[in-house]
């Protein structure tokens, strides 16, 4: 008979998709996003919208983030947002 | 005179029976204070909803320093009585482990045990003069698997004077009966019985309230007013107990879980996280010629509390779409108490399927070849290789709980 192998499937078999990616940003006085180091340090020219999500409020580590869409100086348009609670600055499709 | 002998040999064997009931009181809430010490000597009661689709509490265990609390007794009323007390979850897979290792433990004691509810084991003690030369040489080897659990002990000729004997004996202790079963019963009430609660309140209604008053009548009106568990009355009543020693089933339980890399209500997050637990563990049991014939589905919510519900299938299940209907309709009909933090599955009984074709058409043909060269490919390369996309919580405004990556092996 098949033994009992006593193991717990854990994050290898069930992966989230589009987990956010750590990113360094300049902030401005006001602190919104100024700059943002892609590849090579990049102004952020506009900022196309902004929205902010809080959510998992009855757990110890809460959701609260502000979510930037920006327009870079190359031209190219980036999701970012600000963790509310950790304080860093990430990458994320939305 | 072939049935003469028939019996005399069943009589015999009665009277060769030596059984050891090893009770750990209190299991659950020893469980708990195993698992986090700090409870110990802290007043806790283990609690646990009395069916998934209600709120209501019932008692399940308690610090033995609590007093006047029963099983099964609302929470409401418990607290009426110890209203400082912690108040813990019943984790009822946890309990199991537990209960399963302790049972492999004393099967190096005995080859014959047989573990009914958690807390009350029957361990055969026939034929082991050899191992153990001695009834305390056999509690010893009892009590080293059981230390944790401060057991009771008790030995006699069946099962029933055995409990008795246990329930009776000190903890850490044992207690040895053999001798006159009837005037050793006929002081004890009625409760002691393992009978029915309908034939015990019965009991009460006609006045008997002591064993002695039983195993004074005969056992015909027992017979009369009981039915068949008269005649189970009356012999307990006498000291006879002729049930015999089951053994465990000697299946082997395969069980597996997951945590959920965050907890959540969703349905399909549920049900996406078994799936990936049956992709794991089914292929090996197809190999094997099987197919799954029972099994449970439970989960463990963000405070603790536990949902489980049995499926089975009357055909052995081997085909994981037709598993993971059942899952669906078992978790539409029966809602979580909570958000789900981990779900696993055990897989409590296999079987042999009656028949199986392949498949005819092509196309499903080919889907089988794909899922064979993956598999190929993952046993070659080691981890999974290919996985499959899921919709967990589309609609979740967290962007990383929408989807979710699973093998497509597996």
């Amino acid at each position: 008979m098949v033994k009992d192998t006593g193991k717990t499937v854990r994050a290898d078999t069930y992966k989230p998709v589009n987990t956010p990616e750590a990113l360094k940003v300049n902030e401005d006085a006001l602190g919104l996003p100024a700059a943002v180091k892609l590849k090579r340090r990049e102004a952020v020219i506009s900022i196309e919208d902004r929205w902010r999500i809080d959510d998992e409020w009855w757990r110890a580590e809460p959701v609260s983030r502000l979510y930037y869409n920006v327009l870079l100086a190359s031209g190219q348009r980036l999701v970012l947002y600000k963790d509310l609670v950790g304080g860093g600055w990430y990458e994320q499709e939305y | 005179m072939q049935g003469i002998d028939n019996r005399t040999f069943v009589l015999y064997n009665i009277a060769a029976m030596k059984i050891l009931c090893v009770l750990l009181p209190h299991f659950a809430w020893r469980c708990e204070a195993r698992r986090n010490p700090a409870l110990e000597g802290r007043a806790a009661i283990v609690i646990q909803s009395k069916d998934p689709a209600s709120s209501q509490k019932l008692v399940v265990d308690w610090s033995p320093e609590l007093e006047g609390l029963t099983r099964d007794m609302p929470l409401q009323q418990a607290l009426a009585r110890h209203d400082s007390a912690d108040i813990i979850p019943a984790d009822l897979p946890y309990y199991r482990s537990v209960f399963k290792e302790i049972l492999d433990g004393l099967e190096q004691v005995s080859p014959l045990v047989e573990g009914g509810d958690p807390g009350c084991v029957y361990v055969g003690a026939d034929g082991l003069h050899l191992i153990y030369p001695n009834d305390a040489a056999l509690i010893n080897a009892a009590r080293e698997v059981t230390a944790d659990f401060t057991p009771q002990m008790g030995i006699a000729g069946n099962k029933f004077l055995a409990a008795l004997a246990a329930q009776q004996s000190q903890p850490d202790d044992c207690k040895i009966f053999w001798g006159d079963a009837a005037s050793f019963l006929k002081d004890l009430p009625c409760d002691v019985l393992p009978v029915s609660v309908k034939s015990k309140g019965k009991l009460r209604d006609f006045g008997i309230r002591r064993l002695g008053q039983i195993a004074a009548m005969l056992p015909g009106p027992m017979q009369s007013q009981f039915g068949l568990e008269g005649k189970r009355i009356w012999e307990l009543a006498q000291g006879i107990d002729n049930t015999p020693l089951l053994s465990r089933f000697m299946e082997e339980v395969i069980e597996e879980s997951a945590t959920l890399p965050s907890i959540t209500v969703s349905m399909d997050a549920i049900v996406t996280s078994a799936e990936s637990i049956l992709l794991h563990i089914l292929p090996d049991i197809i190999r094997r010629g099987f197919g799954i014939r029972n099994l449970t589905l439970w989960t463990r919510t963000w405070n603790m509390e536990n949902w489980e519900r049995e499926i089975n299938f009357r055909e052995p299940a081997m085909d994981i779409k037709s598993i993971v209907v059942r899952l669906k309709r078992a978790l539409e009909d029966y809602p979580q108490p909570g958000p789900v933090e981990q779900v696993g599955v055990r897989v409590n009984r296999l079987g042999y399927p009656l028949g199986r074709q392949r498949n005819l058409f092509a196309d499903m043909r080919a889907q089988e070849h794909l899922a064979d060269d993956i598999k190929q490919l993952e046993l070659k390369l080691g981890n999974p290789q290919i996985y499959k996309v899921k919709e967990v919580e589309p609609w979740s405004r967290i962007p990383e709980r929408r989807y979710a990556l699973t093998p497509t092996s597996r």
